[in-house]
This record gives C-alpha cells, structure tokens and sequence, in this order.
C-alpha cells in the first residue's frame, strides 16, 4: 500500500484548502493525473497524483485545510513498484515542470477543460537532451521559412517539450510551433513580424538545458490552440521570478506605462458601473428578465452552452416567487392558520377567489405584520389656524389642478419631519445588520380605491412646495381609482400616510408599510374644547396615529416626532414660509 | 417618477447620441427639444469625424486599387488630385445627411434649437441661440450628449495653422508634402492613410510599442506591415518632446530609446492623442451632476446621473468612444425616462478601424482575457485561404472566434482584413445571441465571400475546417 502526501506546492505555501476532489475510493488512478483542486493564498492549483494504482482510503475531505505532506489518500495495487520513484520525484520540481497541472484558474471559471496529450502539431520534433538553444524545426516539404505572428515566451519564461511558443505564418498556413527543449527562456532572438528561417535560432535557455524530466506518459496538458499554454508558462515565469502579473507582462502587451490613447475595453460596461460577465442570454431575454425583475446572472440556462431563453427566465421568476411564498409559509416565519369550520353549516355561503389587489395586501400586510413589532402613538394637533391657511391656499391648488386637502399639507409636513428624524426615513437590513437612511424623501398616500387599498407614492416631496404636493396628490389618487397607476408609481416609498378622516374615526393602528419603519395615520378632525391662555376654547383638533417599527424606533422618539408633527400643524407660518 | 406619463425633454448636443434619443423621445410621444450649434443634428460624427473620414478613406482606398491593378495587368496613370472638387464633393456628403436629419427631426416634430445651451437648475437651461437671443426653458429630463473634442498636449500646443487636429486635418486645405501624425491610435491611422494616398509621406509616431494600443496584436500585425510600406515611417517607443515652428515647417524633437534621428522639420503635424469628454458645460455645478477624474460624466447603467433629473449619454460618459455605442445608450436612456426597466448592457460593442486592412472586433478580446488571466479558446482563419480575399488579391486577413472553453459559446471576434468592418456585424450577432461554435459553424455562409471566413473560424475550433488543414493534437 503507498500513500500520496500533498507535494511541495511552491515557495512559501505550506497549506491550502480543498476546493474539490476529483477521486473517491476505488478509482484507479495514473500518475500525473489530476486528484484534488486546491486554493491557496495564491491561487486555485490542480494537484497530480505521483502515484497509479487503486485509491483505498481518502484521508481528507472537501473544505478542509491541508498542509504539504500531509497523507491525501492511499492506493493498493501492481503500480506501486514504480510509485515510490515517482513519490521521491514528487515535491518542489514537478508541479513546475509540468505547468500545465498548476494551472492557476480563476475561480469563478470553469475548471473541467477539456484535457488531451500534447502531440506536436507541425512535425513531430524529438527533444534534443541538453540543448541550449531552440532553433526553427522543420515545417514541412518546401517551407523554409515563415513570418513570426506571435510569440508565446519571453526571456525568464519556462518551457517545456511540446509546449507551443510561437505562432508562424507560412505560405500555406499558420502553424503552432512547439518547443523541443525545456528550461528557462534567457534570450529571445527574433520579434513578432519577422521573417525566421528554419534552422534559425529563435531562443536560448538559461544555463544550458533542465535535464529533462521523465515526463509521466499521461501528463495532462490542455490544449487551446496556445492561448492556455502561452498563459501556463505565463504563469510559470512568473512564479519562477517572484513577479506579480503586472510586472512579468508578456512581450506583446503594451509598456505599463498609460497609454493616451487606447481603444476601448470592450466588455459593453458603463464606466464605474460593476462590472459583470456577459450572460449567455439573447438581448429579448435579458431585457424580459429586467421587467420581471430577474437577476438574470442568477439565471440557469437549459440551451446549448447554457444559453438562457424567454422560458428559463419565467420558469425562474415563478420559482423565485414559489420560494418566497414559501418561506413565508415556513415554520417560524408564519404560523400556520387553523383549519377553517365549514360554515355552510349553519348557513349558505359564496366562495370568492382572492385576486389582484385583495391579494397582494393580504401577502404584503401579512408579511409586514409579521416582521414589524409594531407600536401606535397617538396624538393631538390644533388645526383651527391651519384650517385657515388651508383655505388660503385653496384657490392656487385649485389653479394646479389640485385640491388642498389635510393629507396635502400632512405630505410637507412629514417630508420636513422626517429631515429632522432621519430613523423614520430608514430601513432594516437585519440580514446585514445595517441601518439603510435614505437620503430622499418619497411618501406613499393610501388611497382607497373600489379594487382596494393602493398607495402611490410621490417622489422628493420635500423639493415640492404645498400646491405642487396638492396637484400631484390629485391627480395621482384619480389615476389610482381610474386603474391607470404604473407600478413604478408605486415603488420607492420611504414613509407612508393614511388619511381616514374622510370617514370618520377617532384614531387607529395604521400597519407600517414595511420595508419603511412608520407610517402616520389621520382621522377626523372635530371640534373640541381646549383650555387656552385660561379658558377653554373651541378649536378643530386633529388626531394623529403614528405606527412604527420598535426595531428601529425608541418610543421617545416616536413622541418627539410625533409632537414636532403636531406643533408643525399647530404652527402653519411656517408651513407658509417654506411653502 | 414624474406625474406626466409623457415627460418634455431637451437633449444637449445633436450628435449620434443626442439625435437617437431624441428621436426615439419624439416617437414615444414626448415633448422634446434638440439644442447644437449647428445648423442640422449630426454632432461630430457626421460634420468631423466618422462620416467626412469615411468619405475620404473611400478616395483613398480607390488611388490605392488604381495603383495595385498593374499586378493584375491594367495600368493607370498616376491619378490627378482636384482638391476643391474633392472638398465639396465630402462637404456635400455631410451636407446630404445632416439635411436628412434635419428633415426627420421637423418630421418628428422635435424643436430643434440652433444654440448652446448651459444649466440654471436641474431642470432649466439657458439657451444662447446662434441667432442672438436667449432663453430659459424648463423641462422634465434634460439628457446631456454634449460628446467630446480633440484632446492636446498642453506643453506641445503650438498656435500654428500648420499644427492640426483630427478637425483641420478633415478641411483637406492642402496636401503637405510631409505630415507627421503624432499618436498611432485609429484616428491617426485613418487620417494618415487618406494623406498618404493623396501623396504626403507621412510618418506617425507613437509612445507605445504597437500601433492601435489596447487592440490584439495579432489583428494589427497585417495592417502594420501595410502601412509600413505606404508611409514614410513609423515610429514606435517614441514621443515628441518639442513642437517649433521655423519658415519651412515644424521642427519635431523626439524621444525615445530607438530613434534614429531626433530631430526632423514636417510641413504639417496632425495631432491625434485622444478625445476629451465635453462635461464643462455652463452651470452643470448648479445641478447635481457628478464628473469622473478622467472629466467623463458619471452614470449609472439608466445614464441617469447623480441628479435625478439628469441623464447622460455619449462620449461624455466614457470609452468606447464611438457613435454606435452614444446612440444605443441614447435610446436606453430615453426608454428608462419613458418608465422602461431597461439597462445598458450590451455583451458587444463592436469597434471598427477603417485603415487599408481594416480590423474590427467585439465582445472579449485575447489581450483583455489575459489580463483577466481568463480561460479561452481560439480559433484563427487565415484569408489566404478564402477564395474571396484571393480574388479581392487581398489574403493578408484573419478571422478569429474567441471561445468559452466549456461551453463553447463565442466571446469575441476580431478581424483583420479588406472590408471586415461589414463583416463584424455577425460577430455581434454571434456574442449577443450566445451563439455557440456548432450554431456559427452550421449557418451555412454563401461562397465565395469573406463572410465564410467566420463559418471557417468556427470548424477550425472542431480541427475540421475545410479550406485549412490543421488538426487538433489527438
Ligand atoms: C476623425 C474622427 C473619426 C471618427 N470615426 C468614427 C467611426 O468611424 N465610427 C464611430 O463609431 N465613431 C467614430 N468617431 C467617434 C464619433 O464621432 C463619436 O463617438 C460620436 O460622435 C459621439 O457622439 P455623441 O453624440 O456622444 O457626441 P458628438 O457627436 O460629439 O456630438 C456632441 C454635440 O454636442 C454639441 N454641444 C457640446 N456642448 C454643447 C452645449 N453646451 N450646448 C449645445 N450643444 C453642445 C457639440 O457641438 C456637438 O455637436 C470618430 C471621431 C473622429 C473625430
């Protein structure tokens, strides 16, 4: 039996994590073959194993940290004569020997690419043992020379037998030509654009030719038409000089310096906007997604290469609000409702479906009620002066086109309270365990329409001056009852008011509007006695309910705000100065 | 939210961006104004910038073909250059399509206002109209496309006629019988090209080590050997560190480790080393509009602003700098004013450089995928196996299709060759539909064109590629 311990990784990482193992008890294994995907402080390394036979027993598990030389697994089986040359072979040398098993990847990338032997492309070439130097091989009948279009390998770049370093033009095609020697690039004797003839010499190496390792037979090497190579041994040479990628640029990227004039990125991003991966979704796709309010990055695509179509997008619309629903209905969220008598019983009864709006009050106060502990202040506010006022201004709203009701000042007013008590312009981010301040002022108005309770909200009520809140109110309550409300004239909200004093009442428990934390609710206003300077009086009073969320909200300063609310009706002047 | 379904707009600047949005506004059934200098919308792209060049890179690419028709056997004389007729034969190309768009903007009912305009609040401006008057006017939306102007080099501005930018340089009042063209970007090169068939020798220099920085090399490399024949020089690694001007010319010093001669006297220099965003408008402090380091208005993916009621579209918000790209945000934009949820985010913008080869790309590019150290796949397409580019006696091309390693879907397409800037359309096509190597390789593509470079790009992915025999490794 022989153990595979975890090689050397690289100067100074002595552990890393198991992101992924590619093998499980039983598996028979070959040596250079890929057993465990590892992320270290650096980078996302692929191991190989150093042993063949039968995986036994795997001592490690996916998510645990492992340290170099640590035991990984276990393998029973005829390889392992050969296995202990290779262990002793293992540590520091062959992972960079072979670069292509060290193959940093990004993350967020795929890491299952397609794998095959590397077999010379354009001759087959045998290594010359302890070279110095790589010469232009043959090419083929008649080719004596091509025109150098791209080179894969600066000075300090490690090569490695078969691995492609250059890109030729000839008469009759472009071909890939790959090395036959190993070691360290030192000099690099021609430039992109030149004439090279065969046999001419197109680099040198470091100190004469690295013995050339045995190469295991089935050392896996990605093939990507260069592109992976040229980057392995990027990545190589870069591990090999301790530079970061910045540093060890290869020959045909730009001097760091910054550049005038460059043509643009092209990745279709707004400037200072995140930037994002291209999704594999038609533009149609993307845009349905935007109007059903789908991220359609989280999206999963059931197309070729995982393209994204019109129903991929629905589907996971329907399932996002399943789940939602769910998790609503979910233990400890909601309690579940009793099963219902039969009513019918004791008499007759009609079954209606709950629709649309019904519907969405009922989920969105339910949820609201549930997440909100909710407390009610009430108060009083004399309004016989701004009665007056009210009066005074009618005739300008009414020229607007708006009627300067209660509820019209109440938005001014609570748009100036809320700049002074920004908690109750807030939201919870329990989840992050972030207060959210908003730094606009959008109030919602109920309105009571005969499809049921809709609340448009007017946006930056604060910038708006008592006419202007009048018309707009207006006109918005009537697009309510006309059904001709967007939803977008109903989202962003930052505080809401109800007004029942149409009605009648003498005060309420309004429900807060979650995801705000307040919501002040208005009854009728009447006539009372009020003891003034002596004597009582008789004054319109208004009475005032303000629900909020204790999360957030202290009751102190519920009373404060709610006072300041109240004294701001009390003291219409300055209602008229801020106009 | 506005209580107005059909909000009234004014878009600043008539170019590419400013005309589609407000096209699209008026279409939408908004009240809009459309406030330029000029006489008719079009903006840079169609007074000084796109349009004239492609007007005169059409003449240049014909002298080019008159001389090379002696390898197929027909000879002309050198051809005889009248330049007023040239002038106001591109003049009356710009005049044709401005006046369209001046048609179709009274077509749409868009005021359009002669004039500049500048902000009193978010939601006025103050417009001087070119006739003299002023005016302030309010609305709900206002868009900027104000777009973006030659940038100079503070320490080499020179107040010399025979010292351009792209602009003077597109008026052609003469043919110099040297230019230097300072910056190898792809306005340089564009401009350059027209001069040099026009008979000025023309040399560009560049601080970078390539041509067209930030491209794949390997597109550039054709073009480069091109170009190396039919200008005087190229200089790379290099830069101008003094313009003088002397009764012969400009005498230009450079620097740089691989000059021959430091210094040289040219008739004309054109100076192309970049655009700068035009986001100094007059009052833009007054709303809250915020401008980026590198003077590029900042929008969120609306192109809405920092103020609300603000939106802005074009050059002025930054790279790419093209027209196609100002005209799509435009219309994004006035789709989100119009209550849309919409967002800028194409997969492909393509970039066109119209030199003799052209190349053209879109989506991801080599050179970024490295720099992201991202896992691709690529796929090339020599031309001189096309039929078409041997015809055409132009097979210095290459099509590549850059892939996603696991899916297999198209990222990127980069070209090099005649005419490919028609061509890049389908790469488009291919990246924003994730279109995979199999769909672009069974598309059938009618022969002999260039267009089957692409078909072909994709078998080459499969190693099976008609026309070129390379096979993946086994
Ligand atoms: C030589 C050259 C060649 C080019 N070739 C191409 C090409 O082939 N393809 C391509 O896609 N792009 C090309 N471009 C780039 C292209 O011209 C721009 O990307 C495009 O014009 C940007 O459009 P825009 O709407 O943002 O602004 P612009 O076209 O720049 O228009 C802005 C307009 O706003 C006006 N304006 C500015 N300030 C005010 C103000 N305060 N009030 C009123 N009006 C104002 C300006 O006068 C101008 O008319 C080229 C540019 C140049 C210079």
């Amino acid at each position: 039996m022989t153990e595979f311990k975890l090689p050397e990784l690289g100067e100074n990482i002595d552990q890393g994590d198991l992101v992924r193992l590619m093998i499980s008890p039983g598996a028979s294994i070959t040596e250079g073959q890929p057993v465990m995907e590892l992320e270290t402080d650096k980078a996302v390394v692929e191991v190989p194993s150093s042993v063949a036979g039968t995986v036994k027993e795997i001592r490690v598990k996916e998510g645990e940290k492992v340290k170099v030389g640590q035991v990984i697994f276990t393998v029973e089986n005829g390889a392992g004569g050969k296995t202990k040359a290779a262990e002793a072979k293992a540590p520091a040398g062959k992972i960079s020997d072979t670069p292509a098993q060290s193959v940093a990847q990004p993350k967020t990338e795929s890491r299952s690419v397609e794998r095959r032997a590397v077999a010379p492309q354009a001759a087959a070439i045998p290594a010359t043992p302890g070279a110095t130097e790589f010469r232009l091989p043959e090419l083929g009948e008649n080719i004596d020379q091509g025109d150098l279009v791209r080179l894969m390998i600066s000075s300090g770049t490690k090569v490695s037998e078969g691995q492609p370093v250059m890109e030729l033009e000839t008469d009759k095609a472009v071909v890939e030509v790959p090395s036959s020697v190993s070691g360290v690039v030192k000099d690099v004797r021609v430039k992109e654009g030149q004439k090279v003839k065969v046999g001419q010499v197109i680099f040198t190496l470091e100190g004469g030719a690295a013995p050339q390792p045995e190469r295991a037979k089935h050392a896996p090497v990605e093939h990507a038409d260069g592109q992976h190579e040229a980057r392995v041994a990027f990545q190589a040479a870069i591990r090999a000089e301790g530079k970061t990628e910045e540093q060890a640029l290869p020959p045909d990227q730009p001097r760091p310096t910054a550049p005038m004039f460059a043509m643009p990125e092209q990745l279709g991003k707004v400037a200072g906007t995140e930037h994002r991966e291209p999704v594999a979704a038609a533009p149609h796709v993307r845009r349905l997604a935007r109007e059903l309010g789908v991220d359609i990055h989280d999206v999963k695509g059931s197309g070729a290469g995982g393209r994204i179509n019109e129903d991929d997008v629905k589907a996971h619309s329907k399932a996002l609000l399943t789940s939602a629903t769910a998790a609503a209905h979910a233990p400890g969220t909601y309690l579940e409702e009793p099963a219902l008598p039969d009513f019918a019983k004791w008499g007759k009864i009609e079954r209606v479906p709950i629709r649309g709006v019904r519907r969405k009050t009922a989920e969105h106060l339910r949820i609201a009620w549930n997440t909100v502990p909710h407390v009610t202040q009430q108060d009083k506010a004399d309004i016989t002066e701004l009665e007056q006022l009210r009066a005074r201004f009618a005739p300008k709203a009414e020229e607007a086109g708006g009627k300067m009701t209660v509820t019209a000042i109440a938005l001014k007013v609570c748009a100036s309270a809320l700049k002074v008590f920004p908690q109750f312009n807030a939201s919870i981010d329990m989840a992050k365990e972030e207060i959210i301040y908003k730094q606009y002022i959008n109030i919602g108005v109920a309105v009571d329409t005969d499809r049921g309770l809709l609340v448009p909200v007017i946006c930056e009520v604060d910038k708006k001056n008592i006419v202007e809140l009048a018309a707009e109110l207006t006109q918005l309550s009537k697009k309510a009852r006309d059904k001709k409300l967007t939803p977008t004239e109903m989202e962003g909200g930052t505080f809401t008011i109800t007004n029942l004093g149409g009605i009648g009442g003498t005060g309420f428990s309004p429900i807060v509007n979650h995801p705000e934390v307040a919501i002040l609710g208005l009854s009728r206003s009447s006539m009372e006695p009020v003891w003034l300077s002596g004597k009582f009086e008789a004054r319109r009073v208004l009475p005032l309910s303000l629900s909020y969320d204790h999360r957030l909200i202290d009751g102190a300063d519920a009373a404060r705000f709610l006072r300041w609310i109240a004294e701001a009706f009390e003291q219409p002047f300055l209602l008229s100065v801020q106009g | 939210m506005s209580d107005n379904p059909k909000p009234s707009i004014a878009v600043l600047g008539g170019g590419p961006g400013g005309y589609a949005a407000a096209f699209l506004a008026a279409d939408l059934g908004m009240k809009v104004t459309l406030i330029d200098p000029e006489v008719n919308p079009g903006g840079v792209c169609l007074y000084r910038g796109c349009i004239p060049s492609k007007a005169l890179l059409h003449v240049a690419k014909v002298i080019d073909e008159s001389h090379q028709a002696k390898n197929w056997g027909i000879e002309y004389s050198d051809p005889k250059i009248d330049l007023p007729r040239l002038r106001s034969w591109k003049e009356g190309v710009v005049k044709k399509l401005t006046g369209g768009l001046g048609q179709l903007s009274k077509a749409r009912s868009v005021q359009y206002i002669q004039g500049q305009a500048a902000f009193e609040n978010s939601t006025t401006l103050r417009v001087a109209k070119t006739g003299g008057a002023e005016e302030s006017l309010s609305f709900d939306r206002i868009i900027i496309a104000t777009g973006s102007r030659p940038a100079i080099i503070p320490s080499l501005k020179l107040n010399s006629a025979r010292v351009m930018d792209s602009t003077g340089a597109l008026d052609l009042s003469e043919v110099p019988r040297s230019l230097l063209v300072v910056g190898g970007g792809y306005i340089g090169l564009e401009l350059g090209t027209v001069y040099a068939a026009l008979g000025s020798k023309v040399s560009v220099v560049e601080m970078l080590a390539g041509l067209l920085p930030g491209a794949d090399r390997d597109l550039v490399l054709p073009l480069h050997k091109r170009v190396e024949k039919i200008f005087d020089s190229i200089l790379l690694n290099t830069t101008v560190s003094a313009m003088k001007e002397e009764a012969s010319g400009i005498r230009v010093t450079f620097e740089g480790q691989e000059i021959k001669e430091r210094e040289k006297v040219f008739d004309k220099v054109l100076v192309s080393v970049g655009r700068k965003p035009n986001s100094e408008i007059p009052g833009l402090d007054k709303t809250q509009v915020q401008v980026g380091p590198r003077g590029f208005i900042q929008v969120n993916k609306q192109l809405q602003t920092h103020d609300p009621a603000i939106y802005a579209i074009g050059d002025v918000v930054g790279e790419p700098m093209l027209a196609h790209k100002a005209s799509h945000e435009g219309r994004t934009a006035v789709e989100a004013i119009a209550g849309h949820k919409v967002a800028f985010e194409p997969n492909a913008i393509p970039a066109v450089v119209f030199t003799d080869p052209e190349i053209a790309w879109c989506g991801l590019t080599e050179t970024q995928a490295q720099k992201e150290n991202r896992q691709i796949k690529v796929a090339r397409f020599p031309w001189a196996a096309s039929g078409r580019a041997v015809t055409l006696d132009r097979p210095e091309g290459m099509t590549k299709l850059i892939f996603d390693p696991e899916t297999e879907r198209v990222l990127g397409v980069g070209i090099v060759g005649v005419g490919c800037g028609e061509l890049i359309a389908e790469g488009v096509l291919a990246v924003e539909m994730a279109a995979t190597a199999t769909d672009v390789a069974l598309s059938i593509h009618p022969h002999p064109t260039l267009s089957e470079t692409l078909m072909e790009s994709a078998e080459v992915f499969f190693g099976t590629s008609t026309h070129v025999y390379r096979p993946k490794p086994r």
